[in-house]
């Protein structure tokens, strides 16, 4: 389609064990956001560690702007412009915010620069900057959330990858979360998402992938995947239940 | 009242010391996950080194200092190398390096104790056996060069952690190793420094070592379970709690040496160490409840 | 292709089961045969010192005999529950300063006293675990050389047993000859007597819960195991055995003195025989501590110093660890090639 990020035929697990990804696959668009739903083990954190390069592919093909990237690893793709925040502890604890912002930087080795980059951060999301010298650990669950988020855009990517960034939060801040993502997206930023809450996710996406089995069962602008009848009964329906 | 700072001082001087040979052992233990129950045999390695250094060509131990520091880091890079690079990431990792250090440990003791004998030895620059007196206090000036020293070494290598960028890889590789290598830090370079600098840190705790203790092969497993003491009290990996329970507990330690008896200021150590695991297993500045 | 997928899974899964039923029958099999023809073979060689004075064989026998019993120990808290301790000669320590001080005292019998030493030296295991084993891994085993440090702090100030040159116990009244017999045969049967009960152990469901709170402690108490209960009770099991031997072996020595419990080699001892010969199977302490014991006889004999001796041990042991993680049984069993008459799990 695009040759923008492409990604297919995806096979991936970890170490000796059996494949948790099976030829799974997905259309990223440029400057979108993306959110992939599944329920529990159908393997979209493995996916977003397949494509960051934490995990070794076994088969399949991931090309960006025209370049083969499968089996980079994680600070290639970083290189390359593309940040992942992990599920949970994504941060480190008893540094400051500047200073995990500063980590978000690593690679840059360029102190002037990044001292400005993180003022960008810090005029795009005032409460860092209220919190610069607070102990991440010590924040709550929303603000470290969010320094997880602005920690990626330090880099200026093209791509940023969030694994259930809504982890553990209170519908409130959830809603401020995807707000935030949106606005990551508005400055044309292309979003990876993944969400557990999948009809939220996909309201606030624009375009949907469903995961399952560790296989693309089915994916779509986000509108079409929340009007379909049998992903409504299967994967929107019962998720209300639990 | 004059007794009391006598003793606190004095406590102070080799806390500074502990506080020195803790901080290495826990720099490691925090990026590797590595118990270095060798650390202490090292340390022997650096007072010798300092000792013959002064012997032989009579150069002043706190000159020696940087190059025990080398020498040591040197071979903390080869151990590393040989020892610890391989499979990190087995299960069992964790207790197998305790063995592992262990065996280095009982190497290193017996290849000093085949090469120096196991006679006592201590270096002695003229101020090794010296005094001064602010009032009445009694000052030994080894003991206060050596603590002045490690305090100052302490402090450049916080400030080194803090501000630098391979201070700032340490820190965040210690805290959490996944999120460093997404960030683009390089572990294994990481580990591989951790360990020059965990052990060159050693090598400069053993010249200082070498005049305030008198020392021989064996005398390492006196330490293992005192510095052991310190790191486990300290949390394990935070070198802010290393140091601040080596010098409280060194403070302890000499007034039980002097009120109660010399041969019971060790045991200040372990005691706290039961406490600590008795009431807050995870250390004074640990969180993690389990350390598994 | 996903169902197919899964399908095949399950086949492979019940072939797997099914090769496990065969081996495990296989194993029936086993050459219960070799471990009594060896006993019976032991029993009877003091009958050589009718030909000759023998005493030296003899000596190495009981010495084998009484690391064989102190790796099996060490393996029940060590081998099966997964906590290393590097302290366990404290416990050793425990039974022969109990069980040396009433001979000296009262001239009881170290021999008739070893079970009751042994259960004094448990209670301290169980007193002491209750307290250490609240950490697992690295702390645990700092945790176990500081006791070491502080036992050896107590015995060489402890002026009722004489401090740092403890106390002299009074002699056998055997003639030369016969003098090892008692202790000998005590020893031999404290060492079968620890490797019977460690197979019992690892094969009752209590070894089965050591084992489920080795591998993992959350999912074992989850399972509704009381690993505190297991793991504090595998303490105290493994410090009673060692406490019997401590016994036996100050009343050999004709000297109780804490130079010859408390040092670090005699626990690097106990921990290494049974890395090399195979954690947390049976006839690995064994043979670990068989082949531990010649090459230190034969170390000594030919080198001399100690300190080759300390250097020699710890290159033996990081070789192991780096190489044979699993020991000689261990890792014979996973390459299928363990030798039946070695096979005793
Ligand atoms: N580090 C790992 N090692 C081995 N298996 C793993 C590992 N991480 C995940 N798995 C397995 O991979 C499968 C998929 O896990 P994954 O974390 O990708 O699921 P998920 O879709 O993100 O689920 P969740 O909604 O719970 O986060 C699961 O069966 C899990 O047990
Ligand atoms: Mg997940």
């Amino acid at each position: 389609m695009s040759d923008f990020l492409t990604i297919k035929g995806i096979t991936a697990g970890y170490g000796d064990g059996p494949a948790i990804l099976d030829d799974a696959k997905m259309t990223v668009q440029e400057g979108k956001v993306h959110c992939i739903i599944g329920p529990n083990g159908a393997g979209k954190s493995t996916m977003m560690k397949a494509i960051a390069g934490m995990l070794p592919l076994r088969k399949g093909e991931i090309t960006f702007k025209g370049e083969n990237i499968a089996g980079l690893r994680p600070d290639q793709m970083l290189r390359r412009g593309i940040a992942f925040v992990p599920q949970e502890r994504a941060l480190f604890p008893k540094m400051t915010v500047r200073e995990n912002l500063r980590m978000g930087g690593y690679i840059l080795n360029d102190d002037k620069a990044l001292s400005s980059r993180i003022d960008e951060i810090f005029d795009r999301f005032p409460i860092l900057r209220e919190r610069a010298d607070q102990h991440a650990g010590t924040m709550s669950g929303g603000q470290q959330q969010t320094l997880a988020m602005a920690r990626t855009l330090i880099l200026r990517p093209d791509v940023v990858m969030f694994d259930e960034p809504s982890l553990g939060l209170a519908p409130k801040i959830v809603r401020e979360m995807f707000q935030i993502v949106r606005l990551i997206a508005d400055t044309g930023v292309t979003v990876l998402l993944v969400e557990q809450n999948a009809v939220m996710g996909l309201r606030h996406a624009d375009w949907g992938v469903v995961l399952d089995l560790g296989r693309t069962l089915f994916e779509g602008p986000s509108a079409e995947v929340l009007a379909d009848p049998r992903i409504q009964e299967l994967y929107l329906g019962g998720q209300k239940v639990a | 009242m004059e007794q009391i700072i006598q003793v606190a001082v004095l406590g102070i001087g080799l806390g500074g010391v502990f506080a020195l040979m803790g901080a290495g052992l826990s720099l490691v233990f925090g990026v590797m996950r590595i118990v270095n129950l060798a650390h202490p045999s090292l340390i022997i390695g650096g007072a010798y080194l300092a000792y013959w250094g002064f012997r032989i060509y009579g150069i002043d131990p706190l000159i020696m200092l940087p190059v025990c520091a080398l020498v040591l880091a040197a071979t903390g890079v080869l151990f590393y190398k040989v020892f610890f690079e391989r499979d990190a990431k087995s299960a069992t990792y964790s207790e197998m390096t305790v063995l592992l250090t262990f065996a280095i440990a009982m190497i290193v003791e017996g290849a000093l104790g085949a090469a120096f004998s196991n006679t006592q030895r201590v270096t002695s620059p003229s101020y090794a056996t010296d005094a001064f007196f602010i009032g009445n206090v009694f000052i030994p000036k080894g003991q206060l060069y050596a603590g002045i020293t490690s305090i100052v070494i302490i402090g450049l290598l916080a400030a080194f952690l803090k501000f630098s960028r391979l201070g700032y890889a340490i820190r965040a590789t210690t805290q959490n190793r996944e999120a460093a290598a997404l960030l683009g830090v390089n572990v294994n370079m990481v580990g591989l420094m951790s360990f020059a600098i965990g052990i060159g840190l050693a090598g400069a705790a053993g010249a200082l070592t070498s005049f305030v203790f008198s020392f021989f092969p064996a005398k390492h497993w006196e330490w293992v379970a005192v510095l052991m003491s310190l790191v486990v009290m300290g949390g394990m990996g935070s070198i802010l709690g290393t140091v601040v329970a080596a010098f409280s507990l060194s403070i302890v330690a000499a007034f039980v040496g002097t009120w109660i008896g010399s041969t019971w200021s060790t045991m200040t150590f372990f005691l706290a160490l039961f406490l600590v695991l008795l009431f807050r297993p995870q250390g004074l500045f640990g969180e993690k409840p389990e350390l598994v | 292709m996903s169902d197919a997928m899964q399908e095949t899974g399950a086949v492979l899964e019940a072939r797997k089961a099914y090769n496990e039923t065969l081996r495990i029958k296989a194993d029936q099999t086993r050459a219960t045969w070799f471990p009594i023809t060896i006993m019976i073979l032991l029993i009877a060689l003091p009958l050589l010192q009718f030909t000759g004075n023998y005493n030296y064989l003899l000596h190495m026998v009981l010495l084998t005999a009484s690391y064989v019993a102190l790796a099996s120990s060490w393996n029940i808290l060590g081998g099966f529950a997964g906590y290393i301790s590097l302290g366990h000669n404290v416990f050793f320590c425990i039974g022969g300063y109990f069980a040396g001080m009433l001979v000296a005292r009262y001239g009881w019998s170290g021999i008739a006293l070893a079970p009751l030493a042994g259960l004094v030296a448990a209670l301290f295991g169980y007193v002491i675990g209750l307290i250490t084993l609240r950490v697992r891994g690295p702390s645990f085993i700092i945790s176990s050389i500081a006791l070491v440090m502080i036992a050896r702090l107590l015995f060489d100030h402890w002026k009722f047993v004489g401090g740092a040159n403890g106390v002299t116990l009074p002699p056998t009244e055997l003639s030369v000859q016969w003098a090892k017999l008692p202790y000998y045969y005590a020893m031999l049967f404290i060492a079968a007597f620890t490797v019977w009960c460690s197979y019992k152990i690892k094969h009752s469901k209590f070894g089965l819960g050591l084992r489920a709170l080795s591998k993992d402690e959350i999912k074992a108490e989850a399972a509704g195991i009381d690993t505190r209960f297991y793991k504090v009770t595998a303490f105290a099991l493994s410090a009673f055995f060692v406490g019997m031997v401590g016994a036996v072996w100050g009343e050999y020595l004709t000297y109780i003195r804490p130079s010859i419990f408390l040092v670090i080699l005699i626990a690097a001892y106990m921990v290494l025989m049974c890395i090399l010969g195979g954690k947390g199977t049976i006839a690995g302490p064994v043979i670990g501590a068989i082949l531990l014991t010649a090459f230190n006889e034969f170390f000594v004999a030919t080198m001399g110093a100690s300190e080759l001796n300390i250097l020699g041990t710890g290159v033996i042991m990081a070789v192991c660890l780096m190489f044979f993680p699993h020991g000689i049984v261990g890792s014979l069993a996973r390459k299928g090639r363990l030798p039946r008459i070695l096979n005793w799990d």
